[in-house]
This record gives structure tokens, sequence and C-alpha cells, in this order.
């Protein structure tokens, strides 16, 4: 292809859709199950299997640490692993917004192959459309996985028990963080970069150490205090959080400070917080400890059966609050 | 908690004396204050009250009003500190307005505004200077910054604030003030020391994190105690007597003292600050030959007397119900630095 930017023509279904999917697409997913055929025909998995499927639209399209083609697989696969599903096959379909530049499109392919070998994913599947100009931001991607449940877990929202430990698998907030820095309309320089990152070996060490794994979340948008109260709702108890023990970067402290927000509901794309029966605890952090993408795993908290749907925060002076209820758009405040 | 932490925790909570009232001024003090639950360590015998230091609570309905015409009427772009964005006006919040195409953009500093004005010479760029002396430096800059470079597609909306008047406003509503330390970080503490000395007015100079919080409170009890005018700075970290010379020769060299409306508080005299006149091109209320506009705020909401540490957010008849966080009536909802606001989601 000599153009370096995508045009209508290679949304238009003919032999320039053909050289962009063979040239880019084809190119990076390459694997026995992708072929040209209408839809991909797959193995049956022996058990259960999850399913999820989610849209990125993430702007800037490139950020420190990722690129929406590594978030959209990092984001379909931990939202299998939470399932505590090995992520198999995902399909992926692009909105291109003509003028896209085509060695970006080639960089989102490349990092999306580098997530999903990392994982052992296979991409199966995929679709391209090309928007005119204005009509979309840059690139959006869907990623739609599947993915086979391991026999022994069984896990959901609604799962949390009272004396359960609420455990965080390391430092948060670091994408949303990012994401704001990249967007650049706060002039804050900081070398944060995302914690984007595929959770399937994180979720699996779990199981080696108990199959007793009440809730796994992935705590993208709204972050970790969204998610407490998601689940505090769905399993009708009460958490109790507490401040110090949460791991935060010192950098995502210091944007926070500045501007205001709370890193508990910054978004993160590398991190869970799972609730499981405290006896394992001790056990869960200490495997976690080991891992590429957990190394700050710690405990955050405890289950009650008191204050149901409600999450109270031990503060560093001893005291107990309310941890707010997450609001909708962050607004940075004045001073 | 450190042996220092606790120490100031146990003078707080072991006070047994007369009744105190104690008013944390600034809003950020508000905001950690409830984060910390900091109440709950009080004795009875000590009330601690928010008062009018949280920039985005005091400014009046009238400057979203005047803000949202600019937006929809002049087609101007509203670049301004977040949390003001959902501030109701008589009519509608810059949210609104944005709803119904405006251009509102959440900036971090009015230098940003000025790089988006010079970026795009085709656009009106305004940038909601609200705020007291932590922020009034910076828009200065900014004018400087805009008039050295020639842009002339950027304006301020002032609205901006000192506290010295309204420190006089306030006389007599608490036995003692803690006095916000980013402003103290300015001005400096001339205004504090001569309201101690003159006028018996005692405070102290309080930092943000939760161990500045309790010395400061724990100094405040100690020295209550005593019966003596006082005034302390428990912030030497970052504020020093003579203040910030640099920030304070800038706002003279750009803006002038003016009589200012405060929510609650209605109009101090010389409580605010203005463009000076050689600066009048980039006031947006000359630019676009704006009207006196009177917002009309709720009848129901009683973030006035909120304000002033005469009611509690509990005791007004919206709060918690048509007033929220979500759907804020009154701007002490709307900023996590607002007493409605903090009172809703930490109790």
């Amino acid at each position: 292809m000599n153009e370096k930017t995508v045009t209508l023509a290679h949304g238009a279904g003919g032999t320039q859709t053909n050289e962009l999917i063979g040239s880019v697409f084809k190119a990076h997913f390459a694997n026995p199950l992708f072929t040209g055929d209408d839809a991909a025909v797959l193995p049956q998995p022996g058990g259960r299997i999850a399913m999820s499927t989610d849209g990125f639209i993430v702007s800037p399209w490139k950020f420190n640490g990722g690129n929406i083609g590594k978030l959209a697989v990092c984001g379909t696969v931990n939202d299998l692993s939470c399932m505590g599903a090995k992520p198999l096959y995902l399909t992926s379909a692009f909105v291109i917004e003509e003028g896209f530049p085509l060695d970006a499109l080639e960089e989102i392919a490349a990092a999306m192959e580098k997530t999903a070998a990392e994982v052992g994913v296979r991409i199966v599947a995929g679709d391209t459309k090309v928007a005119g100009k204005g009509q979309c931001d840059g690139i959006f991607i869907n990623t739609t996985g599947v993915g086979e449940i391991l026999p022994q877990a069984n896990t959901s929202g609604t799962f949390a028990k009272p004396g359960d430990a609420v455990i965080a698998t390391g430092d948060i907030g670091r994408h949303g963080c990012t994401i704001l820095i990249a967007r650049n309309d706060f002039g804050i320089e900081s070398d944060v970069d995302s914690d984007c990152a595929p959770l399937w070996g994180t979720v699996e060490s779990l199981f080696r150490v108990t199959d007793d794994i009440h809730v796994i979340r992935d705590a993208t948008r709204g972050g970790v205090g969204t998610v407490l109260y998601e689940i505090a709702e769905q399993s009708q108890v009460g958490i109790r959080l507490n401040a110090e023990s949460v791991p935060v970067d010192p950098r995502v402290k210091g944007v926070c400070g500045m501007l205001g927000l709370d890193p508990l509901y910054l978004a993160c794309e590398g991190r869970l917080v799972i609730f499981a029966p405290q006896e394992h605890a001790e056990a869960l952090v200490a495997e976690l400890k080991k891992g590429r993408y957990s190394a700050n795993a710690a405990v955050i908290g405890t289950v009650t059966a008191e204050n149901s749907g409600k999450v109270i925060l031990e503060t560093e002076i001893g005291t107990q609050t309310y941890l707010p209820q997450p609001k909708g758009e962050l607004l940075p405040r004045i001073c | 908690m450190n042996n220092s932490m606790r120490a100031a925790r146990d003078i707080i909570t072991s006070y047994s004396g007369k009744p105190l009232r104690i008013m944390e001024v600034c809003g950020t003090h508000t905001h950690e204050i409830f984060r910390l639950g900091l109440r709950k360590l009080l004795p009875e015998q000590i009330d601690l009250i928010s008062g009018p230091g949280c920039p985005v609570c005091v400014t009046s309905v009238g400057y979203i009003d005047e803000a949202c015409r600019l937006a929809l009427q002049n087609g101007c772009v509203i670049c301004t500190f977040g949390d003001l964005i959902r501030v109701p006006g008589t009519e509608m919040s810059l949210a609104g307005a944005r709803a119904e195409g405006a251009e509102v953009k959440p900036v971090y500093s009015p230098l940003d505004a000025v790089e988006l004005a010079a970026k795009n010479p085709e656009k009106q760029v305004v940038f909601l200077a609200v705020g007291f002396e932590t922020t009034t430096p910076s828009a200065c800059l900014a004018v400087k910054q805009a008039k050295e470079a020639g842009l002339q597609n950027f304006s301020l909306l002032t609205a901006n604030k000192t506290m010295p008047n309204a420190y006089q406003a306030l006389v007599g509503s608490a036995d003692a003030f803690l006095y916000p330390g980013h402003v103290n970080a300015i001005t400096g503490n001339a205004v504090c020391r001569e309201l101690c000395e003159k006028q018996s007015v005692s405070g102290v100079v309080a930092g943000f994190t939760a161990s500045e919080l309790l010395t400061a409170l724990a100094v405040t009890i100690r020295l209550l105690e005593k019966g003596e005018p006082f005034f302390r700075n428990c912030y030497p970290r970052v504020v020093k007597d003579e203040g910030n010379p640099a920030a304070l020769q800038i706002m003279q060299d750009v803006m002038e003292p003016c009589d200012s409306e405060w929510r609650g508080l209605g109009l101090i005299p010389q409580s605010g600050m203005k463009l000076r006149e050689e600066y009048a091109d980039y006031d947006a209320r000359m630019k676009y030959h704006l009207p006196v506009i009177t917002g009309k705020p709720n009848p129901a909401c009683r973030c006035g007397e909120v304000l002033q540490g005469k009611c509690k957010p509990s005791d007004c008849k919206v709060f918690g119900k048509v007033c929220t966080p979500l759907h804020p009536v009154g701007a002490c909802m709307v900023s996590d630095e607002g007493a409605c606001s903090a009172y809703y989601q930490y109790t």
C-alpha cells in the first residue's frame, strides 16, 4: 500500500479493504483459526465457557504504558479472567476514522498480537469499518472473547461473604492518571505509566492457592471505590476499607493531590479486587507478590454483615467514615 | 498513627472545658476534615464550623448566568476549573449550557486557557477567574502573557476574591479560625496577626495532612483554654511570614480591589479583584458589553446560612432530597470542598 492513512476506500469492501486486512491485521493476527471465511470454526472446549464483550474509545489512542490495541485485548481478557475463565478466543471489530495513520494502525495491531500471545488467546475473527472524518475519534475497537472456566472456579459479584478479606492486586489508579496526563488538558507533566496488563496469569495464580475465591472484579472505569460499592450492593454486605493499606504509587498521589482527585475512583486496567475467606488472605497475597503484575498486592479491607451496601473507610487518624459514593464525571477541584 | 499525632489526638479527645466554636475557613480543610472523620473525635463542647472558603460555594448565581450567556449567546469557549461546571445558575449550569452545544472545557491552570486561545485564533476563549489569593496570581499571569503575545481572543470573567475583608465579615462567628494554609502561603501572616493584635481575633494557620490538621486543632484548643487572643503558624513548612512577594506583585500589577458579592455573605466592600484599566481589553464584561445580571438562587436553598455557620446542611429542607451531589441545588453541594457535599458524602 502506498497511502499513509486509512481512507474510505479501505472500508468499501473491495481490493483496498483486502489489502488493509492482509497487510495489517492478517500479518499480525495470523493463526490457523483466523481464516477468510464468514465465521471462525472452533473446537468445542471441554468445560463451561464464559463470554464477554467490550468497546474501547480511549483518547489519545496511545499513552504511556500501552495503546488502545493492548487495552482492547486486556479489557476482554481480564473480564473473562474475573470469572475464572482461561481466555481462548477473541474477535475484534475496528471502526477507524478516515485519515487515521496507517503506521498507527500497525502499532495498534502489533500491541494486540503481543498481548494476545502473552496470554495464549487467539484472535479468530475481525471486522473493519471506516467512518468519515469527524464521525469517530481516531479509532474505536470492540473485542469479544470466549474463555473456558476452570472446573474449580465459581466467582460472582454476589458471592462476597462477611469475614472475607478484600485484596487489591497492586497500586491503584495508574491508568486513569496516565490518561488524564496524556490528554494534556491540565498542563501537568509526570512519567506515570498505565497499569494496563492482561491478568489471566494473575487469576490462575490465585487458584493455585485455593479454589475458595468468592469474587474477582477488575477495577476499570470508576476504579476500586466503584467496585467496592458494586460488590457491597450485589452481595448485600458491608465493606470496611483501611485507608492506609491501599497501595498508591507516589506519582499518582502527587497528581491526584494537585487535581483534587481520589485515586480510589481512577480507572485501573491491570488491577483486580479479590474477595476470599480471611484464612486464605495471607497465602493469596504472598502468591500474588510473586506475579509480574501483582507485586504490590495487599489486603485492603474486610467484609462485614452490618452496613449492608455501604463502604466504611477506616482513616489514618483512627476514625471511621463512609467512603463517598462514586460520582459521574471526574472534575478537578479549584485549589 | 505516629506519636505526635496520637498526642494531638489525645488533647482533642480529652478536652472537657467550656464550649468552643472553631471555624475552618478553607474548603480544602472542610473536605479533609470530613474525609478523616475528624469531627467524630471531638467532644461535644467543641463545635467545628465550616466557613466560606470554598471558591465555588461563594461564587454568585449571577456569575454563572454571565458565563452561560458568554458561552451560548456570544459563542465563547469557556475554560474553567472543573468543579464550577455543575454549579447551578438561575436557568442552568455550565453543564447545562454544554448540553445545549456550548463549548466548556475544564482546565487545571489559566495558562492552559491562554495556550488554547493561541492555538485557536478563530475562537474567543474566556477563562472563569474565580478563587482566592491561591488562584488569582495565575489568572493575572495568564492575562499578562496574553497581552505580551498580542492575543486578542482571550479574556477573563473575574470573580476573584480576597480573604482579609471576609475575615472582618466573619468576626464574632467563632472563638478561633483555622486559617487557610494555601492562602497564607501567598498573603503572608500580617493580616492574621493584625486581627489578633487589634481585634483580639484568635486563629492558627493549618496545613492539610491528617497530622497537620490534628496539630493545628490541638494547638487551638490548648491556646483557647488559656483565654488570651493568639495567632500561631502551624504550617511553617509552607507558610512564611512574608508570604510570596512575587505572587503578590503580579496581582498588584494586573488587578485592583473591588467590591464583591459572596453567596451567603452578600456584598463585601473591597473583597474582590478586577482587572486594572490597562488590561480592560482582557475583561470579558467590557469586551462583550455584558449587562448587569443579578442571579436568582433557589429560594429553598440555605447555602448562605451554611456558609456562615448559622445552620447545618441537614437543617436545609432540600438537603439530601432534591439537592444531592449528582443534582445539586446549591453551590455547597457541588464542589467536594462544599460543606453540604462533604456532609452528604461522609455522614
